[in-house]
């Protein structure tokens, strides 16, 4: 009794308290949004800051525009967060209506309260959004700022112009060498520290990052193995295994390089032993190691200098040789530039050395590419050695030149810039070459079906070689895709894009597009698309399992599989189909609208194949015939061999294939000599002539016929005496076959039959014939005899034709 | 080859990054009402002729209507302007 009371009791409660967080909600709810506006103008403050003291790093200048960035949506969703609030308020107005006026009668207390305080309450929030509105345009205004200092980094960076008479002094030669005593010292002192007191991190550092690079290679070569090292015994190896030999052998050695240092380092990190003089150091050193590394194996894998059948690219042995070396010594001193920048910036250094040092490597940069340009790589029609082709030849001049004019006359900034982007971007182009030929290669018809990985797919699945080669050019698709994801971005890293500026794209290409009230965005797209491949392929699977796991042991007509399996098929395309319309973001409801308006027209356009459509689903469910029915519809006769969506194939006797729409089908007759059993009635006509012992024929007939093994018992073959006709009697012979698909053989035995008979009987088959009888007489009508001609006879002649009435035998009158 | 891919790389990116979608303001009154529109960095008047619709605020944007209220625009949305009032929808 307690329990029934205190329930209710504890509901009113509950309501109580949530009516009053409901009328709390809208002051909690400005207190909480002026907070995180106030806290955003804090943060704003200190990143003005910040970008007036760090206005000439760029790296820091990007971090700083993606934390306004962030602070800018902030605000904006702050603000946002009082539309649902907003307009209840309107709402709520304009159902008070306006104030009355002087001469009105006054309106309740209540209302009037009700609307000051709402309207108080709307006033605050617009303080507040004009609050953040102004903070809004700061942040933005501080992004342009950062915007416009980048440019101005940049320019000045490429156009500043350095004093390289200054760096040529002999004095720069002795600070260079004891910043590599510096540089030396730093390092030992570093070791010998670590070695002493901190062996053990050190070590398993080194041995952690050792064990993930091995994991790499191993893994990479027994994945990849062929592809790793390229076989010497081949005599021609295909361009396919080619191209892949060399991507192969230049990405995972590079890789797996790539994770040993960056292992070791996050190790190094982890363990902390890294000094703040060594990180920065260490860092660039492994940048540097890498960078080298990745072009000389891409030289090595491209240009092959040893094996010249594994060679990419038809040059001579020795300048392949060559150009090796050139690539790897220019990847070498640009890395080496750039080590030793982070060096002088690392020991705060003069800049005479830096300008020095630079000017150096970036002449030694120019002139090995002029050195390039310069080997005779090909070979002319006498086979002898030939330059490169004329534009070729030209832009690597043109380049080198630019990188040593620039570098003498002391721009230096400009000059590196270039022989960085020679190196780096070169070495991603080709790369991205390579990859972008192989995809060419793979789409080949009937490259990847020789290739290795083709052939481990065969052994393991029932692919033939139409599917390997779709695969291929799948894989194809997949690795261009792939090229273009990686090398892109790299590309633009190394042109002064920010791994921030990327992501932001990023972002932008994954967010929603709009057009009209259709929202939608790529990567949903791309998601729809592989939800609906999905399904479809789960439907195939799903139908194939049915028909030939379920349905098959079920002893199942096959026409009613046909069916179920199509149309399970139609129902899983279906819903794959919404399913990944849905899965795209785009709203159903929406297509709804566009389907409203188009229904119209397409219900005009459209009518016929809707009608053969739903006739189709129709013949499915009710199945007047199946597949392997002989039917005769119209004036078409013949066996059905598939039943799909619009129309139905039937396949004549003359094995012509006829298409039928279904619509046809179910509005015309169909007739089916097979839809419960293959019995049916055949008759065969005989006549026999005028004056032949009938009951005797009768006889024979009936006797032939019940003699036939083919011909059933049981419904009893009979012979009709079916009439008197105009030149014989004519008898019918009615029999039933049990599958009347094969009457043609029994029709032939019974005719051969029935004529053997005959013949041995005596009786006569007749045939139509005329008799004509010329009679004598006067025609009233005389000539003279013509010559040659006929001689008209003295009686009339009176014309007598007697059709078909005496049956002769096998006498045939002369017409003449 | 390699630069028509890239080429194609570059216009994707310049034509998905360009698409833009942008809010849209109705005036259903007889004279011409303005709105304030702080969009990025910068600060404009709009002023939309009666029974004229225009597009704006290509992405988020501070709107303050005639009447002196004040919204926020994630640049999906229609105004619809009617006596002074701007009603969102």
């Amino acid at each position: 009794m307690l329990r029934l009371i205190l329930l209710p009791a504890c509901l009113l409660l509950q309501f109580a308290f949530a009516a009053l967080a409901a009328t709390h909600e809208p002051s909690s709810l400005l207190a909480a949004q002026r907070a995180t506006i106030t806290d955003v103008a804090r943060a704003t403050d200190v990143l003005a800051k910040k970008v007036d003291e760090q206005s000439g790093d760029d790296a820091k200048l990007v971090e700083i525009r993606v934390e306004l960035e962030r602070l800018a949506r902030e605000v904006f969703d702050a603000s946002l967060a009082f539309r649902p609030r907003l307009s209840e308020i309107n709402t709520r107005l304009e159902q008070l209506g306006a104030a009355r006026g002087d001469g009105e009668p006054p309106e309740p207390e209540a209302v009037t309260a009700e609307r000051t305080r709402l309207l108080d309450e709307k006033a605050s929030f617009n303080v507040l959004i004009g609050d953040a509105e102004r903070l809004s345009v700061r942040i933005n205004g501080i992004i342009e700022e950062i915007a416009q200092l980048r440019r101005d980094l940049f320019a000045s960076t490429l156009s500043r112009r350095y004093d390289v008479t200054a760096a040529l002094s002999t004095d720069v030669l002795g600070e260079f060498n004891s910043e590599l005593g510096q540089i030396y010292k730093t390092v030992s002192s570093w070791l010998a520290f670590t070695v002493k007191y901190r062996l053990k991190p050190l070590l398993t550092a080194t041995f952690l990052a050792l064990v993930s690079a091995l994991c790499l290679l191993v893994g990479g070569r027994r994945l990849f193995g062929d592809f790793i090292k390229p076989d010497p015994t081949e005599e021609a190896p295909t361009y396919l295994s080619r191209l892949s030999v060399a991507l192969f052998s230049t990405l995972i050695p590079s890789a797996s390089l790539a994770m040993f240092l960056a292992v070791a380092y996050y190790f190094l990190d982890y363990f902390r032993l890294l000094r703040a003089d060594i990180a920065p150091l260490l860092w660039a050193l492994f940048t540097v190691l890498v960078l080298v590394f990745f072009v000389y194996r891409l030289a090595r894998a491209v240009l092959s200098p040893r094996m010249a059948n594994w060679r990419l690219l038809p040059v001579r042995s020795q300048a392949a040789r060559w150009l090796v070396l050139l690539a790897g010594l220019t990847a070498a001193v640009t890395g080496f530039d750039y080590f030793m920048d982070q060096v002088y910036l690392l020991f705060g250094s003069q800049l005479t050395l830096t300008v020095a040092t630079s000017l150096v490597a970036t002449v030694v940069v120019g002139l090995l590419v002029i050195l390039i340009g310069g080997v005779r790589p090909l070979d002319d029609a006498e086979g002898n050695p030939r330059h490169w082709p004329l534009k070729f030849r030209y832009l690597l001049f043109a380049i080198g030149g630019a990188i040593i004019a620039a570098a003498l006359l002391g721009y230096i900034g400009f000059a590196r810039f270039l022989s960085q982007q020679v190196v780096v971007t070169g070495a991603i182009i080709a790369t991205m070459y390579i990859g972008f030929l192989t995809a060419g290669a793979v789409t080949k018809e009937g490259a990847f079906a020789k290739s290795w990985l083709a052939r481990r797919l065969e052994r393991y699945s029932p692919f033939d070689e139409t599917t390997l080669d779709q695969i291929g050019l799948v894989v194809g698709m997949v690795i261009n895709v792939l090229v273009v994801l990686i090398g892109v971005p790299l590309i633009l890293l190394q042109w002064g894009f920010r791994w921030a500026d990327l992501i932001a794209w990023s972002y932008r290409l994954a967010g929603p597009l709009e057009i009209g009230s259709l929202s939608f965005s790529m990567v949903g797209i791309l998601t729809g698309i592989l939800v609906f491949v999905v399904g479809y392929f789960f439907t195939r699977w799903f139908q194939s399992w049915l028909d030939g796991s379920v349905m098959a042991r079920s002893r199942m007509d096959s026409g009613v599989r046909n069916s179920i399996r199509t149309g399970v098929g139609y129902v899983g395309l279906v819903i794959a189909g919404l399913i990944g319309v849905s899965a795209a973001g785009i709203n159903l409801s929406n297509l709804a609208l566009v389907a409203g308006a188009l229904s119209l027209g397409i219900g005009f356009g459209l009518q016929n194949i809707v009608s053969n459509f739903v006739s189709g689903l129709i013949l499915l469910a009710e199945r007047p015939f199946k597949a392997g029915d002989w039917i005769v519809a119209g004036a078409v006769s013949g066996t059905v061999r598939k039943i799909s969506v619009r129309a139905t194939e039937i396949e004549t006797f003359q094995r012509q294939t006829v298409i039928l729409p279904n619509s046809e089908l179910i509005n015309g007759a169909v007739g089916n000599w097979t839809l419960r059993n293959k019995l049916g009635r055949v008759e065969i006509p005989i006549g026999v002539a005028y004056g032949s012992d009938v009951r005797r024929v009768h006889e024979i007939l009936s006797d032939i016929a019940k003699s036939h093994p083919a011909v059933l018992k049981n419904p009893e073959p009979f012979v009709l005496f079916a009439g008197f006709g105009e030149s014989s009697l004519d008898f019918e012979i009615r029999f039933y076959l049990s599958d009347i698909t094969a009457q043609l053989p029994v029709q032939n035995d019974i005719r051969f039959a029935i004529v053997d008979a005959f013949e041995a009987e005596g009786i006569e088959i007749p045939f139509p014939q005329r008799d004509l009888h010329v009679r004598s007489g006067e025609l009233g009508i005389t000539s003279k005899p013509a010559r040659g001609g006929v001689r008209a006879s003295p009686e009339p002649v009176e014309l007598h034709v007697e059709e078909g009435a005496k049956a002769r035998r096998r006498r045939k009158i002369d017409p003449e | 080859m390699l630069m028509k891919n890239l080429i194609l790389a570059a216009v994707a990116l310049l034509v998905t990054g360009g698409v833009a979608m942008a809010a849209s303001a109705v005036n259903r009154d007889g004279e011409p009402r303005t709105l304030v529109v702080t969009e990025g960095g910068s600060q404009s008047e709009l002023t939309v002729g009666p029974g004229e619709t225009v597009e704006f605020c290509s992405g988020g944007c501070f709107v303050t209507m005639p009447n002196g209220d004040r919204e926020v625009l994630t640049g999906t949305e229609t105004i619809e302007i009617s006596g002074g009032r701007g009603r969102i929808r």
